[in-house]
């Protein structure tokens, strides 16, 4: 019962918590300056594990796809599975999963640091909305980092996933192209840059709210990190499902 | 600095009603009263734990006393509740008269020492980039640390930390100067030298000084007004020399560092 009553307050605090950010984002002050940064900083953190994760994909689904396809004949319509695959899923998802490893853990640390070494207080004390300074910039950072890593992925995933179909596995070059432009409509880029953001906004508003939220000492503040990681990408991997499977139903 | 809750000269700077705070079943602040003049240098000693920095903390609203009342120039800051939006711009706007020196300095970690003393005065003041470089200069100057302004807070010492944290508390020229321990970790020259800055400060802007400390060459230098805690009651506070000549026996214990008295070693 206790238990019950804690995961209640906690999610409670936790919807007020996105109210006071989603409140701090809209009205002034909005600390421009510190977002740009945090997106510069995130960027830089996030561009190598972020490719590192998804060029591999592309290659894979080659290298099994064309296997599978061979038993139809229709290997030169790889690059459809391989376009659709990494544009809708693929690139979004981890793309985002790598941000919240990358950004959410290192948003997480920082608020937790500053919050045990008294820095939130200190901006509190200078008359300066500890939300409004460093959760809503990681937040923002965040919600269009990540989708423009997702741009970064789809042509690195793309790229890989040819390399093993065209010079490796003898895909002709042209019908790659053709199939995989016929196949990729505007949606399916629309859709991977939206679940980006939302993934992203996700891993800002876990990571702010548990980064704040700290406990005392240098161990609580791995902790929170570390809970950041694991909890956004739970959800990430849930919610993809179910937004994709929503995308389908509506036929999208 | 001109701020819009200005109130007349003769209100108190600040004034504790019976306040008290517990956190569980540990009373840390009991029944506390008392009242600091604006423009004085009021010298808060006691023993660890015995609540000062709590103290500090409920004057700036970081902390809500669970009974009393917390006048900053005659307005109550117990009352305003930081999660209401009214009441918070009511805060920040009282904040803005204070400067708070931290015990560990609570300098921000990714700024460099130039940024971290700018901070407030870009934020909260309309003076030009070469305006905050001018005063950020002087104000580090002032503290010793001229020669780190390109430095960040990881790269200095403890003192040096804490020097600069004085800059910073001092940036805006605040109404009031909050100062948890301001000598700790400082050498006693650089102690001594803190020391005249704040007699310095408060000759020359007027600034009312109230600070937590443990050293009590200090509290004999720059106090006007004493004050001591022990086990969450105020045991005496007064004017300085009046409770010098008082003699009473906590403080008396603290001045010569017995073991034996009224403040227990837990």
């Amino acid at each position: 019962m206790d238990k019950l009553l804690r995961s209640l307050h906690t999610l409670g605090a936790l919807v007020m918590f996105i109210g006071q950010v989603a409140r701090s984002a809209v009205t002034p002050p909005v600390y421009l300056g510190e977002t740009l940064r945090m997106m510069n900083v995130l960027a830089k953190r996030c561009v190598i594990p972020v490719s590192l994760a998804v060029a591999p994909v592309g290659a894979v689904i080659s290298l099994q796809g064309i296997s599978i396809f061979k038993l139809f004949g229709a290997e030169r319509m790889l690059s459809s599975f391989l376009g659709t695959a990494i544009f809708r899923e693929y690139s979004p998802a981890l793309a985002s999963v790598m941000v919240a490893a990358q950004a959410g853990s290192s948003i997480a640390a920082r608020i937790g640091t500053m919050k045990v070494r008294g820095q939130i207080d200190a901006l509190a004390v200078m008359s300066v909305d500890p939300v409004r300074y460093v959760v809503v910039p990681g937040v923002l950072a965040c919600v269009i980092v990540a989708p423009l890593l997702s741009v970064l992925t789809n042509l690195l995933g793309v790229f890989s996933g040819w390399v093993f179909a065209v010079p490796i596995g003898g895909i002709d070059h042209g019908a790659f192209m053709e199939h995989l432009t016929a196949q990729i409509t505007p949606a399916d880029l629309w859709i991977g840059l939206g679940k980006c953001s939302l993934f992203g906004l996700g891993v800002g508003l876990i990571a702010g709210y548990l980064g704040l939220n700290v406990g005392k000492g240098a161990a609580d503040v791995g902790k929170a990190a570390n809970d950041t990681v694991v909890s956004t990408i739970v959800l990430i991997l849930l919610v993809d499902y179910a937004v994709s499977m929503a995308l389908l139903g509506a036929g999208l | 600095m001109a701020d819009p809750t200005s109130t007349p000269d003769d209100t108190p700077a600040v004034v504790l009603d019976n306040v008290s705070k517990s956190f569980g079943d540990h009373t840390v602040l009991d029944g506390v009263s008392l009242t600091i003049q604006r423009g004085s240098i009021a010298v808060m000693l006691g023993p660890s734990g015995t609540g000062k920095s709590v103290l500090l903390r409920c004057l700036v609203g970081l902390l809500q006393p669970d009974r009393g009342r917390v006048l900053v120039f005659g307005e109550d800051v117990a009352a305003l509740d930081e999660k209401r939006a009214a009441d918070r711009k009511r805060l920040f706007a009282i904040r803005r008269r204070f400067g708070m020196l931290f015990q560990d300095g609570a300098l921000f970690d990714d700024m460099t020492v130039f940024d971290n003393v700018a901070f407030p005065m870009r934020l909260h003041t309309q003076l030009s980039e070469q305006a905050i470089h001018e005063k950020v200069s002087d104000r580090l100057a002032r503290v010793g640390v001229a020669h780190a302004e390109q430095k960040f807070p990881s790269e200095l010492s403890g003192g040096m930390r804490k020097r600069v944290a004085f800059a910073r508390a001092i940036a805006i020229d605040p109404d009031i100067v909050l100062c948890d321990e301001p000598s700790s970790g400082l050498d006693p020259v650089m102690s001594a030298t803190l020391d005249e800055l704040i007699l310095e400060l408060h000759r020359t802007l007027g600034m009312t000084f109230i600070i937590i400390s443990h050293d009590t060459a200090e509290a004999r230098k720059v106090a006007d007004t004493i004050g001591m805690l022990a086990n969450g009651k105020l045991v005496t506070f007064g004017p300085a020399e009046q409770v010098f000549a008082e003699n009473h026996p906590a403080l008396e214990q603290f001045f010569t560092r017995a073991t034996v008295g009224p403040i227990k070693v837990v």
